[in-house]
């Protein structure tokens, strides 16, 4: 879940009961307030109609009687009153314009002028408290409703802003390879967190890519020093079966000597030609027409083929043209028919399917479908002794400097390898 | 032939020199850039191997000076850097060829041979081996002055064999001489085989002696002297 969505439900989760407390505290306050304000009305009024029975002012007391407002009733000489207590209560009165009952509320009390007596009782109608509580409600969700627009703005914009160098990190993060040896995350950003993060990283990266380029130069240099003892060797072993007093047997076991040197050359040079592609040693770039390569490699292998009874197949729908080195584009189609040819079948075959934006190799074998790992160095599937393991993760490397997809698949018991442009 | 040999590492300097006297060639040997530029100067040469990375100098700038001196020598690039640039670089200075360390001594010899022979006669030198008639620049071979049609790698093996008599050929030296680098992944062995016999058969179809000895298990020798 995005971060925004995740705090954004968050803030929804904790604001709804803060919104039903403050709506029951609301709801509270606002009864008290007007049941206050009301009981003064009210009393002031009862005390206007009094001063009115006071002055005898029959006018006045009849137009508040006719307003339906309050009610003065004289009472019999002997009718005990409290004159004292003035009573609150709350009535229903029929309101005739609303055509039902309201709530009103009412104060009763009792005054005595001279010797007469009256009861005065004046209302007012109050506010109805279910809907109240509704007003409330609505203005509440209606409140919620904002208040949560406005977060979603404002995570909105805070994302946009505020994390911005944070998603920056993460783009160059995902774009980060040891082999571009440059680290491009922003030394300085707006927010200290963010900073810190940012030179953590930058220190990790530069840290990796000096030990990338320790580790390829070891390679580098490795491969390099061993060539020179590995021709003397050769070179050594060449002169050794010139002598003439040599039985058969030291013959062989100087010749086991010389296949295994053979297989130390192959291995290093494989090895040097894995650094070459990793430090971008091979910089001409043309236009490969890859039906060629496949036709001239083919050539190659004339005898080899022949030899398996191998049938060809060749689908060709277009000619597939990439512009890549080519002279790794001649090593990667060579490698891929090598192992066609080299792990097949007798009287197997090879499919080759050409159209404009892939190249697909596929050959009869074993039955079944080779590890996900072949791609990785020196990982081997046959037993092969002329097999060095390391020709799929060179085509693996050259498709990838080359920014070609190369992707194996056993589909109808065949092998198949197709390269393909991104 | 008068060879120049300039390689810094003195081991495969020797075995260098020990193959090529056996061709009765005539070696000297430079270990150093200024050595070399000495040795140049001083005679002329039918061959000069060129080692790349040397103590006080490129093997390529040494081209340059034996190019500037107008000399006619073959000039081969042996290295150990097999890098394209530099093969590249190394042909356009104008040397004639190129061949990436390791490799083996039959190899170096057959290149010496080719390069000598195209520099001096044009390609137009007819190498000749008792009944044997090879004419280069056509890949035409006679035997007792009759033709015999011969595949391109049976050819090239031919001249290869011719070119190394009386030394032990192995097979990992022939699978080298006939596809390189590409074909490594392979066990070739028996493709070898087959090339060998079709080739001996041919030779003797026209009433050539029997030179070609197989070495079980290791290679082969084309023997002209008993």
């Amino acid at each position: 879940m995005k971060l925004l969505i995740k705090t954004s439900l968050y803030y929804l989760l904790f604001t709804i009961p803060a919104m039903l407390i403050s709506g029951y505290v609301f709801y509270n306050v606002i009864t008290h307030e007007v049941k206050e304000s009301n009981n003064e009305f009210l009393a002031k009024r009862a005390l206007v109609i009094e001063n009115y029975l006071k002055e005898k002012d029959t006018i006045a007391i009849n137009v508040i009687n006719k307003s339906f407002e309050a009610q003065v009733i004289a009472l019999s000489s002997n009718f005990n009153i409290n004159l004292k207590e003035s009573v609150f209560s709350d009535t229903l009165i029929y309101d005739k314009k609303e055509k039902e009952l309201a709530e009103n509320s009412m104060i009763t009390s009792f005054v005595s002028i001279n010797s007469d007596k009256y009861q005065i009782k004046t209302w007012r109608s109050t506010l109805e408290y279910s809907e109240l509580v509704q007003g409330i409600f609505y203005l509440l969700i209606l409140l919620l409703f904002f208040l949560f627009l406005i977060t979603l703005f404002i995570n909105f914009w805070i994302s946009k802003t505020i994390w911005k160098p944070f998603y920056a990190t993460v783009e160059a993060i995902k774009k980060f390879r040891t082999n571009d040896n440059v680290v491009i995350l922003p030394k300085k950003t707006a927010i200290q967190e963010f900073t810190a993060l940012n030179n953590s990283l930058s220190t990790m990266m530069e840290k990796m890519i000096a030990d990338y380029n320790n580790q390829k130069k070891f390679t580098e240099n490795a491969s390099h020093e061993i060539q020179t003892p590995l021709a003397v060797i050769k070179a050594k072993i060449d002169l050794l079966v010139q002598s003439k007093n040599m039985n058969e047997n030291d013959l062989k076991l100087i010749m086991s000597i010389d296949d295994s040197c053979s297989k130390l050359i192959r291995l290093n040079k494989s090895l040097l030609l894995l650094t070459k592609i990793g430090n971008n040693q091979f910089l001409e770039v043309s236009e490969v027409s890859f039906e060629k390569v496949t036709a001239n490699a083919l050539s190659l292998f004339e005898e080899q083929i022949i030899n398996s009874n191998l049938e060809i197949k060749q689908t060709i729908e277009a000619d597939f043209k990439f512009k890549m080195n080519p002279d790794l584009c001649f090593i990667l189609i060579n490698n891929l028919l090598q192992n066609a040819i080299r792990h097949n079948v007798k009287n197997g075959f090879i499919k080759i399917e050409i159209n404009e934006n892939r190249i697909s190799i596929s050959n009869s074998g074993n039955q079944t479908a080779l590890a996900t790992n072949i791609f990785e160095r020196f990982q081997k599937n046959s037993t092969s002794n002329q097999s060095i393991g390391l020709g799929l993760a060179i085509s693996n490397e050259i498709t990838a400097i080359s920014t070609l997809d190369l992707k194996y698949q056993f589909v109808l018991n065949a092998h198949s390898f197709t390269i393909s442009s991104q | 032939m008068k060879i120049l040999i300039v390689e810094d590492e003195m081991e495969l300097q020797k075995s260098m020199q020990h193959y090529l006297e056996l061709e009765n060639n005539l070696i000297t040997t430079a270990s150093t850039y200024i050595e070399a530029e000495f040795k140049i100067a001083d005679y002329d040469y039918d061959c000069i191997l060129v080692d790349i990375t040397l103590p006080h100098g490129s093997g390529l700038d040494l081209i340059k000076v034996i190019k500037s001196k107008k000399s006619k020598a073959g000039i081969i690039i042996i290295s150990a850097k097999n890098s394209f640039d530099d093969k590249i670089l190394g042909l356009d200075l104008g040397a004639d060829d190129y061949l990436p360390k390791p490799f083996y001594l039959p190899e170096l010899n057959s290149r010496i041979n080719a390069v000598v022979r195209r520099k001096t006669f044009d390609g137009n030198l007819e190498i000749n081996c008792n009944e044997i008639k090879i004419i280069p620049n056509q890949r035409a071979v006679f035997v007792n002055n009759f033709p015999v049609v011969l595949t391109i790698k049976e050819y090239d093996l031919l001249v290869y064999f011719i070119t190394n008599k009386n030394r032990v050929v192995t097979k990992n030296a022939l699978v080298n001489h006939l596809w390189g680098d590409s074909a490594d992944g392979f066990d070739n062995f028996d493709f070898i085989y087959n090339h060998v016999k079709n080739l001996r058969k041919k030779l003797l179809e026209k009433k050539c002696s029997d030179y070609l000895k197989t070495i079980y298990g290791i290679g082969y020798n084309f023997k002209t002297d008993e």
